[in-house]
């Protein structure tokens, strides 16, 4: 008897799971979409689709940049209408099931992110964990198309510098299920990436001027938003203080000034500031608020555990007490780091995207029944206090830099 | 009514070719010896060793009877039956023996002669190997029993002999160990074969359809096999092997499913390499019955489960092909077995050509030409060389792959979850002779799974099956501390 139920509740989840493919698509009909941009034009929307031509992996010509792939454009007052729109000027149906990155313009940002595009998180072939990137001080088209990688598709070539993120934290990785999240939780603002086009530094190579003009792009810095409207960005140091408090910060680097004090020899370049750099192997991240009468404190406590990445000075690092030394030079510059980070948010955008909120939430649920509808000003008022400790654990292969005898 | 062998040689000679129809390979032969006794020989042309007959028998018959009442003694062979109707004698003969009659007795003597040709013991060609024995089973069952009983030289081999089909009278054989077999699977075997009521058994098929529990599976439930060592390291299992006269192919019950992707070589290389091929087998069992249906439905109802690179590739490589997915994929299949059915049929020389032209015009060719993408050739040809590792499945797992193909075109990933389910589940509710077919996997027996998926070291292969082998399961006792 249990093993009929058993076999029929499993019939029941494959069915429920499983159908809804009724409608068949040949590939051959498919307009495969990799990036969509999102822009406001005189006030209908305007949606730009990067779509891949599959014809080009057959082809012996696929070195050639840029013919990988078509855009195509349509707008209208709604998300689906601008989508609809693209079908009467392009021949195949706009297949968005492997969009990877979304990218906003920064005028549909200021409006307000969610209510601009249900669409494309009620829509079922559109991925939660499709990037969101919004276009610093440019339209969503006018990054698309720019590729400086060796990937022949430009969304590839997005997608991969996204996936760098993680060996340099001046940039936030946000998938549309973070963001929503984040936009429906009280007590933490979400965040963005950000993309923006810059200037490729010219180099003449064989001496031939292109004369056309090179950008590249890049994803430094971080969007900030309150509740679905951007308020501003944060720049490359700033994002990695972010990324501090939020615990994504393996595998990057902490870049510190080397303790003079424990040269052994006098300081031999004297006002010359020696630096040194940890990688981060693991990180413990705890935040806290506290209630101290009136005064609302937040607190952060970073556990790291480092290997030494870079070290210039003379120091002998087969000591303990030296490395323990240089350990705290690091907390004391990453406390540095954050704190202005933090400082830097509460002045200037006053929104709360570390989620202190959430943990005053847990901590005081009476008090933030009440306070809760103006946090973002309690927040910006509250103390912060950060508390960093480093332990070097591994000093590569080598112990000592070779100028130390 | 039976007909008792008459005293007079020409009476009996008139009922015999009575009896034979006037056939013209019929031999009597009537002479008289020196001490002017009357006798007769008859054989049936070709069937017995003419030379032995004229040197040892006759020669001696006809210069030193002196007697008959002493004509036993002067019979120069070692297998003499006395016979006394006249059916038996047709018999005797229809077996390739000769039969000596004696002008006033009434007993006919039948004479173990027989001889006839046979082709010589060699490598089957349906089941080679590289190592161990090369020899397989030929044509005829004294041969085969031979082959089996001098792989297993022991006194409890038994070969139980009956004759099946009315008109072909075929000599047809149980072997077993007396003592290891299963009795309830023996007892159950002799009451189907003496269920089997047909014309003709020309062919181990004919008696395989006819003892089968489920008839209509598309997997067969009983084993066959040309090789002496797999009979005899079956039977040694526990399990029947059943010989017919006139066919190289050894019927085996019962089977299980997990003998399918076992082969002979398994037990005669290292045992780490024997699992990784059963478990490689195993996984081209799954390739073989569900790519081309897994296929079919990601790229008509799943796309967006095909990782970004391979879903362009796989668009890139069907531009411009003209039939939708599901009828291509089918073409290529349906391609795939008229290339296997042509070349199988034809001389080797021949063959070869079917080859090129196979994977020439048909692979090169309609790819350059955009008939089918390229995807789809690479997805057949990987379809085909699994099912080429796992031979002994091949009737069931084409027609399985045509269903899967089918239910993954019209109903995508549901339509292939369903197939396999009620695939698993056919499979799983066969039994050989009472034996569960999925056995040790469902129902799950702990000491058989040692040799399923892998087959561990020898020294832990203690158990014989216990499915099968129900009483004297030990292989062997291990000593203490192993």
């Amino acid at each position: 008897m249990r093993n009929k139920i058993a076999i029929s509740l499993f019939y029941i989840i494959v069915c429920i799971c499983l159908t809804g493919c009724y409608n068949a698509r040949e590939l051959d009909q498919l307009g495969i979409s990799l990036i969509m941009g999102i822009d406001i034009e005189d006030g209908k929307i305007l949606l730009t689709a990067e779509i891949v031509d599959p014809a080009y992996t057959t082809e012996s010509s696929s070195t050639i940049q840029g013919s990988s792939v078509k855009y195509v454009q349509g707008s209208g007052n709604t998300v689906l209408e601008a989508l609809r729109d693209i079908t009467l000027k392009f021949d195949r149906r706009i297949y968005g099931a492997h969009n990877k990155v979304l990218i906003f313009g920064e005028e549909v940002a200021k409006l307000g992110l969610v209510s601009h595009i249900d669409e494309l998180f009620r829509d079922k072939e559109q991925r939660e964990s499709s990037y969101i990137l919004i276009a610093k001080g440019a339209k969503a088209y006018e990054v698309m198309g720019i590729t400086n990688g060796l990937e022949t598709i430009p969304a590839n070539y997005i997608l991969d510098l996204i996936q760098n993120v993680k060996y340099n934290p001046k940039a936030v990785v946000v998938s549309i299920i973070d963001y929503l999240r984040h936009y429906y939780h009280e007590g933490h603002h979400p965040v963005a990436g950000v993309i923006e086009k810059i200037k490729k530094m010219e180099i003449d190579e064989l001496g031939e001027s292109t004369g056309t003009k090179n950008y590249e792009l890049t994803i430094i810095g971080s969007a900030i938003f309150k509740k679905d409207k951007l308020r501003g960005y944060l720049n490359g140091n700033d994002t990695k203080a972010v990324n501090f408090i939020l615990g994504h910060i393996e595998r990057s680097i902490i870049t510190f000034p080397t303790p003079t004090n424990v040269f052994e020899e006098g300081q031999s370049e004297i006002g010359k500031q020696q630096l040194s750099s940890v990688i981060v192997i693991k990180s413990k991240v705890k935040n806290d608020v506290e209630m101290e009468g009136d005064r609302l404190i937040l607190k952060t406590k970073v556990d790291l555990r480092t290997s030494l990445g870079e070290f210039n000075g003379k120091i002998d690092l087969t000591k303990e007490e030296n490395l323990n030394k240089i350990a705290e030079a690091c907390s004391k510059t990453a406390e540095i780091n954050i704190k202005s980070a933090v400082k830097k948010v509460q002045k200037e955008y006053g929104v709360d995207i570390f989620g202190f909120g959430i943990e005053f939430h847990r901590k005081y649920p009476k008090q933030w029944e009440k306070i809760k509808d103006n946090w973002d000003e309690i927040f910006a008022e509250a103390d912060f206090e950060i508390e960093v400790k480093t332990h070097i654990i591994r000093t590569g292969l080598i112990n000592n830099p070779p100028i130390v005898e | 009514m039976i007909q008792v062998i008459s005293k007079s040689i020409s009476e009996n000679k008139k009922r015999l070719i009575d009896k034979f129809n006037n056939t013209s390979d019929f031999v009597t032969y009537e002479f008289q010896n020196l001490s002017k006794i009357k006798m007769m020989i008859c054989y049936i042309e070709g069937f017995i060793d003419r030379n032995i007959l004229d040197r040892d028998i006759l020669e001696s018959l006809i210069l030193n009877l002196k007697n008959r009442k002493d004509i036993r003694e002067f019979i120069m062979t070692s297998k003499i039956n006395e016979v006394y109707a006249i059916d038996e004698v047709v018999n005797e003969i229809l077996y390739g023996k000769a039969v000596l009659l004696v002008e006033g007795e009434k007993i006919g003597y039948a004479l173990e002669l027989n001889k006839w040709d046979k082709r010589a013991v060699e490598q089957p060609q349906s089941e080679s190997v590289v190592r161990g024995p090369k020899e397989g089973f030929i044509e005829d069952i004294s041969v085969n029993k031979v082959l089996l009983r001098r792989k297993i030289r022991n006194n409890n081999l038994v070969f139980e002999d009956l004759r099946l089909g009315k008109q072909t009278q075929t000599t047809v054989s149980l072997a077993y160990i007396r003592g290891i077999v299963n009795e309830e699977v023996l007892k159950e075997l002799k009451t189907r074969l003496d269920r089997i009521d047909t014309d003709a058994i020309l062919e181990s098929a004919d008696i395989e359809e006819l003892i089968e529990e489920n008839p209509k599976s598309l997997i067969e439930t009983v084993t066959n096999t040309e090789k002496p060592d797999i009979v005899a390291a079956k039977i040694l299992e526990g399990r029947i092997a059943i010989f017919i006269d006139g066919t190289p192919h050894v019927l085996i019950v019962p089977r299980l499913f997990i003998e399918g992707i076992m082969s002979s070589e398994d037990y005669y290389i290292r045992s780490y390499f024997s699992s990784f091929l059963r478990i490689l087998r195993t996984i081209a069992l799954l390739i073989t019955i569900y790519l081309p249906g897994a296929f079919v439905a990601l790229q008509l109802y799943h796309q967006e489960m095909i990782p970004t690179v391979l879903l362009i590739s796989a668009a890139g490589a069907r531009e411009g092909v003209p039939l939708p997915v599901t009828v291509e994929v089918l073409l290529m299949i349906i391609t795939l077995e008229l290339t296997k059915e042509s070349g199988l049929r034809l001389p080797k020389n021949v063959g070869s050509t079917v080859s090129i032209v196979g994977t020439l015009v048909l692979g090169q060719a309609a790819v350059q030409a955009g008939l089918v993408s390229a995807l789809t050739v690479i997805l057949i040809s990987i379809t085909a060389l699994s099912e080429f590792i796992i031979p002994q499945l091949v009737h069931g797992i084409v027609i399985y792959r045509l269903i899967v193909t089918l239910c993954g075109g019209f109903f995508g990933v549901f339509g292939v979850t369903c197939a396999f389910l009620i695939i698993t589940m056919q499979i799983v509710s066969l039994e050989s002779f009472g034996v569960p077919f999925a056995w040790p996997i469902a129902p799950i027996n702990k000491t058989g799974l040692k040799d399923t998926f892998i087959r561990v070291h020898r020294k832990h292969l203690i158990y014989r099956p216990k499915a099968i082998a129900k009483r004297n399961v030990r292989r062997r006792i291990p000593p203490k501390g192993e």
